[in-house]
């Protein structure tokens, strides 16, 4: 599949001397979902909004579908379709007067507008209420609005920036879907998020961007697999035995694929209670563990295998956690220093 | 396929997103006229008695505060119409729908032509209810429906002009409360410091002297000119000079601020 976005080397400065992108550079396969990862402030709304004309770059190249982004902005504009961070629809419209204004602006005619309204209302489940003005809708009917206008012409690309932010569970689920459904009929999608599951559910392949930079890119399983380990908690009973203890952390490091284990009774990173194992498998650790103990002859008490997540790619990469209101959890920074 | 027809759709289209918006929301059409109904009704009492002023008839040609004072509320209605013309453009920057335009292949310039139009045509919807109440309060127009059509004509253009103000003061400060309040500021200040509210020979020398580097004073003059006297072609045509004067200049700001708003 061709590459359908080429962005090199792409900076944008905002005055004085804000770097909000920062010499990225990444391609888009033809039919991929894309998705860049960060936290607010990242640059993702800025890159997206070079990437559909609506800001000028300071410097660097952006083809889309092999047209320059600012040589060809209008060859752009009629292949691709955006939806904005904040909800881009007229509230003293009704969704279908939305659909239909939208359908103007790519000059399709009347007729075709008035049934692709009808038809687009459909799709995102809102013919039911569509004679109605959009500001009386939830929040997550103005997103499925929102992506329904994005979608008049038809859009080779489709530009989401961060599509769910601020919605419910079931709302953002909706909206999944229609992407994936979107996706599976051939058009490609760039999204950005602050979502991590987000990213992992939908995107292809993905970039995590990080003060404007990107600081790791590849599909999600590869970027998880290259945290390396799988971590295993494991609680033994009559822990407060040192004898114990010092008993199963020698049965366990001689478990071939075992790479670290840390004694909680000692302090450590990730460190809640007992024993925590690294290792770069862990469904195949699980029954040695166990198996191993028992001939041991210590007795397990809790035993909890944790994947890695696109979080400790992300603490991993930047050394802090992605999300600020989970600074609660213990710092995991430690992640870093063990490999 | 691009074909010339598309661009005045493009215009009808816009045009018709902000009508739209006009009817659905009531108060948009009553937001600007409050003020300007408050001092028909109220202010023309309150300085009935400014008409008794020895020479005010012969200066202002009729004895009536009411109808000499009533060119100024049709100048104030433009007035504080056109700095509603930025809020609608701040609402589309801060709900995002203004990226959302630009992201598709609709032309820059109908986003601002369809703007503009609708602004021009909320205007006239105005000025054509404060004439006639006007009338019911017994303004009578001396040029009749012709006379009253020129001023709707002169209105719609001062007030196109006039809103470049607020819409280029909305794209520069991208924020509904900054929009309200710079405007206003050109609002009363031009009012009063015009021939609009007091015959000129009336005014303070130095307002005098401002006054004439006023447009305000010249549009002021010309409707008042078709209430009371009759067509002075004279003043008219300045009024149109200065009208084209301020409108060349808010348009060009504005048009410039459009395309650098997209450097941001």
């Amino acid at each position: 599949m061709a590459d359908i976005i080429i962005v090199s080397n792409l900076v944008k400065l905002y005055d004085p001397d804000i770097r909000a992108v920062d010499d990225i550079s990444f391609t888009v396969t033809q039919g991929e979902v894309f998705g860049f990862l960060g936290p607010n402030g990242a640059g993702k709304s800025t890159a997206i909004k070079v990437l559909t004309t609506l800001l000028k770059k300071t410097s660097g190249d952006v083809k889309i579908k092999g047209f320059d982004v600012e040589k060809d902005a209008r060859e752009i504009r009629n292949i691709i379709g955006y939806a904005s961070q904040g909800v881009g629809v007229d509230i003293d419209l009704t969704g279908r007067e939305n659909i239909y204004l939208q359908c103007r602006f790519y000059h399709i005619p009347k007729d075709k507008a008035r049934q692709k309204a009808n038809d687009l209302l459909g799709t995102v489940g809102l013919a039911d209420v569509a004679d109605r003005l959009a500001g009386t809708y939830s929040g997550g009917m103005k997103r499925r609005l929102d992506l329904a206008t994005a979608l008049v012409s038809d859009p080779e690309i489709l530009f989401l920036d961060e599509p769910t932010t601020g919605l419910d569970p079931q709302s953002r689920r909706a909206i999944w879907d229609h992407i994936r459904a979107l996706n599976k009929n051939g058009t490609t999608i760039f999204l950005t998020t602050q979502y991590m599951e987000e990213a992992d559910q939908l995107a292809h392949r993905l970039c995590i961007i990080d003060n404007g930079k990107i600081v790791a890119e590849g599909e999600p399983g590869k970027l998880k697999g290259q945290i390396g380990a799988d971590m295993i908690r494991l609680v033994v009973k009559g822990g407060e035995d040192p004898n114990i203890i010092s008993k199963a952390l020698n049965t366990v490091s001689q478990i071939p694929g075992v790479k670290e284990v840390q004694d909680c009774t000692k302090g450590g990173i990730d460190c809640i209670e007992g024993i925590v194992i690294y290792g770069a498998d862990g469904s195949n650790l699980v029954p040695l563990i166990v198996r191993s103990l028992d001939s041991a002859h210590v007795e397990i008490d809790n035993l909890v295998l944790a994947k890695p997540s696109l979080d400790d790619v992300f603490i991993k990469f930047t050394g802090r956690q992605m999300r600020t209101d989970l600074q609660k959890v213990p710092p995991k920074a430690g992640f870093r220093r063990r490999r | 396929m691009k074909t010339k027809l598309d661009f005045p759709m493009e215009i009808a289209a816009i045009f018709s997103r902000w009508v739209r918006k006009l009817v659905r929301r009531p108060t948009n059409l009553t937001f600007s006229m409050i003020q300007p109904l408050i001092w028909f009704l109220l202010f023309t009492q309150a300085f009935q008695a400014v008409a008794n002023i020895p020479g005010f008839q012969q200066i202002t040609g009729t004895s009536s505060y009411l109808t000499f004072f009533s060119a100024a509320v049709i100048v104030q209605t433009v007035l504080t119409s056109a700095l509603q013309s930025g809020l609608g453009m701040v609402d589309d920057v801060e709900s995002g729908y203004l990226d959302k335009m630009r992201a598709t292949p609709v032309r820059r310039s109908s986003i601002l032509l369809g703007k503009v139009f609708s602004d021009g045509f909320r205007i006239v919807m105005q000025v054509s209810i404060i004439i006639a109440l006007g009338y019911v309060l017994g303004v009578q127009v001396v040029t009749g429906l012709p006379g009253i059509a020129l001023i709707l004509i002169m209105a719609m253009f001062f007030g196109i002009a006039w809103s470049g103000i607020s819409t280029f003061v909305a794209l520069t400060t991208r924020n509904s409360e900054s929009t309200l309040i710079i405007s206003i500021m050109f609002v009363f200040p031009m009012l009063f410091l015009s021939t609009a509210v007091m015959p000129k020979q009336f005014l303070a020398p130095w307002v005098q002297t401002f006054s004439m580097y006023n447009p305000v004073s010249y549009v002021a003059d010309a409707v008042r000119g078709l209430i009371i006297r009759g067509y002075n072609w004279t003043l008219i045509g300045q009024a149109f000079l200065a009208i084209l004067v301020v409108g060349a200049i808010t348009l060009t700001a504005t048009t410039m601020m459009f395309r650098r708003a997209l450097a941001k």
